[in-house]
């Protein structure tokens, strides 16, 4: 008789849970120095019994507004954080043991440190990874080469990093990330701080390399638009707890189906200005001197716009889905609620 | 090759290539580099020439011109060679979460600090070497160095063991700030107490008669004046014996010292920053 076992996923977490311990102080003098005297810490729940299973190709977004425990989930999946409780493998290996030939098939890029020397040119540290991960020099060079073409960063190499631009510098860290082809890659705001144009490089980049190299990639971002471009599906994370795991079309669809609409008129709104309804697929958020602001129905916002046309001779209009932290916030207080 | 051997090898390649780097980062800023030679000798040559005043306006010390003499020239290369500064730098990685960006490679996380040593000690000795022989030219008619090759090669030896015990001693005070929030009162207290009690400010000998016992066993003895009196104070052989047993117990110590202290800390580590 045959047994039909799952196929391991890329990331399998039960239970896992990260606690801090700090020192709390009070502000100003006499505080400083009551902590000195007697020191009280206190403990921080980072992350809370998450349950999690990532299969090898998907691309998963995080999400979750500041403190909410993306950041953390993800050190712990790359094995800078030793979790406090619960159980976690990726790829086969506990993260927390750093083995080496686990830390051959991951890597991490976090938008804020650089894996970069500075003070000479990114080849320099492309040379190490080298020497790191063991590649031949057919593989390196071919790495190089393909990656440096994919990211348009041919001429870049051999430029000091310190002379090279943010969004520059951030394509040379996704190379230097990529040149042993991890098979999991743990992406930390890979767009903050870049242009438009960077950020849709990076991201055409990394629909590329998920496409042909199937590289299982996790990533956090504050940025929507990364997330709606990037990823199939997303965890939203609020409170160390993950509170919505599934298809963001759908989320934003089920929370919040309208659209905001924001026009600024070169004059401000008449008193008593009427706006039709629709038959409750537009609803009046704010009237503010020359700013009005609409929730509309997604299937009745071209009719919705018409209308603000018609009001007057406008300054500004700007369309835009509900806010993220917006549809967060909802969302745990209905569960909450 | 057998597996550790593979292993051994492959650490060696990732040294030298961040030994290169880290040269060639050095080279970036000469004039940093050139100001920072100047003030390595200059402790050496100061506390010579006070010591030699001393001595000629007719001071009693119980060492002669000959040994304070001798003893300056070589010590002027002595500490550079043992000399270690990454504990500050260790304690910011770690507090400041920059320790992350070596932990997700599949290498060890020293590697940087000891390259960043080496390289700058590898620069430093190309610009000192010639110092110290300036140095030993101008003070020439007091200088006395054993003509013993074994002497030589003891005193290399035993740097090399004084520079691998200061190195680690910085790994265990950088380490702290895996519990710690600020080190650098530790790191300032590290800096004086290596200061005086290794025999850099002022030559053991010179230290009160009533302490030359604790002088003498001392961990900070043999992180620079151990070596230097090799040559310069004419040890018998049974003290050299001694201070290398005693020396060799103090390196293998703080090693699992470090070893236990630095996995303890890992697990403390809390990445801070994105």
């Amino acid at each position: 008789m045959q047994s039909i076992v799952a196929a391991p996923g890329a990331v399998e977490a039960c239970g896992l849970t990260k606690t801090y311990t700090f020192h709390a102080q009070a502000a100003g003098l006499a505080g400083a120095v009551r902590s000195v005297l007697r020191r009280r810490y206190e403990t921080r729940l980072a992350v809370d019994r998450i349950d999690l299973r990532i299969d090898r190709g998907e691309v998963v977004g995080l999400l979750g507004p500041n403190g909410a425990g993306k950041t953390t989930t993800l050190k712990m999946l790359s094995g800078l954080l030793y979790p406090s409780g619960g159980e976690l493998s990726v790829l086969g290996f506990r993260p927390s043991e750093r083995k080496s030939d686990y830390l051959r098939r991951i890597s991490l890029v976090m938008g804020q440190k650089s894996m970069l020397w500075w003070d000479v040119p990114a080849m320099e540290s492309f040379l190490l990874h080298k020497e790191m991960y063991e590649l031949s020099t057919h593989e390196f060079d071919r790495s190089v080469a393909e990656l440096a073409q994919l990211l348009q960063v041919e001429h870049l190499v051999d430029v000091q990093v310190r002379k090279v631009s943010l969004g520059e510098r951030m394509k040379l860290e996704l190379m230097a990330a990529l040149l042993h082809r991890p098979e999991i890659l743990f992406l930390d705001e890979p767009t903050i701080g870049l242009d438009v144009v960077a950020t849709a490089r990076v991201r055409s980049f990394l629909r590329e390399i998920n496409r042909t190299r199937g590289t299982t990639i996790l990533l956090t971002s504050h940025d929507m638009d990364d997330i709606e471009a990037l990823c199939s599906r997303v965890l939203i994370m609020d409170h160390g707890r993950i509170g919505y795991d599934g298809d963001l079309g759908e989320l934003v669809r089920s929370i919040r189906p309208g659209k905001l609409v924001r026009a600024t008129y070169a004059k401000p709104i008449p008193a008593g200005t009427v706006v039709d309804d629709l038959d409750g697929a537009v609803q009046v958020v704010e009237v503010a001197g020359e700013v009005l602001r609409l929730e509309v129905s997604r299937e009745r916002a071209s009719d919705a716009l018409q209308q603000v046309i018609r009001l007057g001779p406008l300054v500004d209009l700007d369309v835009t889905d509900t806010d993220i932290d917006d549809i967060i916030r909802e969302l745990f207080s209905r569960e909450s609620g | 090759m057998s597996r550790k051997g593979v292993k051994i090898a492959r650490e060696l390649r990732i040294l030298r290539r961040m030994t290169a780097a880290n040269i060639a980062m050095n080279l970036v800023y000469r004039a940093n580099f050139a100001m920072f030679m100047v003030s390595n000798i200059a402790i050496p040559v100061i506390s010579l020439l006070v010591w030699r005043a001393a001595l000629a306006s007719g001071a009693r010390l119980p060492v002669g011109k000959e040994y304070l003499t001798t003893y300056f020239v070589i010590l002027s290369f002595v500490t550079m060679a043992t000399s270690s500064w990454m504990a500050p730098f260790l304690s910011e990685d770690i507090r400041l979460g920059k320790l992350s960006i070596w932990m997700i490679r599949p290498a060890s996380m020293l590697h940087e600090s000891i390259a960043n040593n080496l390289a700058e000690k590898a620069l430093k000795a190309a610009m000192l070497i010639p110092m110290v022989g300036v140095m030993w030219l101008l003070f020439a008619d007091a200088v006395r160095v054993p003509g013993n090759g074994v002497r030589w090669l003891l005193f290399a030896v035993s740097t090399v063991l004084g520079a691998v015990l200061v190195f680690v001693l910085d790994v265990i005070i950088g380490a702290l700030a895996f519990w710690l929030d600020d080190t650098s009162g530790i790191n300032r207290a590290r800096t004086l107490i290596l200061g005086l009690l290794s025999g850099a400010i002022v030559p053991l000998a010179l230290m009160p008669h009533w302490s030359q016992g604790f002088m003498r066993m001392q961990p900070f003895r043999f992180t620079v004046s151990f070596p230097v009196e090799i040559l310069a104070g004419h040890l018998p052989a049974h003290d050299i014996a001694v201070g290398f047993g005693v020396q060799l117990g103090y390196v293998l110590a703080v090693c699992l010292l470090a070893r236990r202290i630095w996995s303890a800390g890992l697990r403390s580590y809390s990445a801070v920053g994105a």
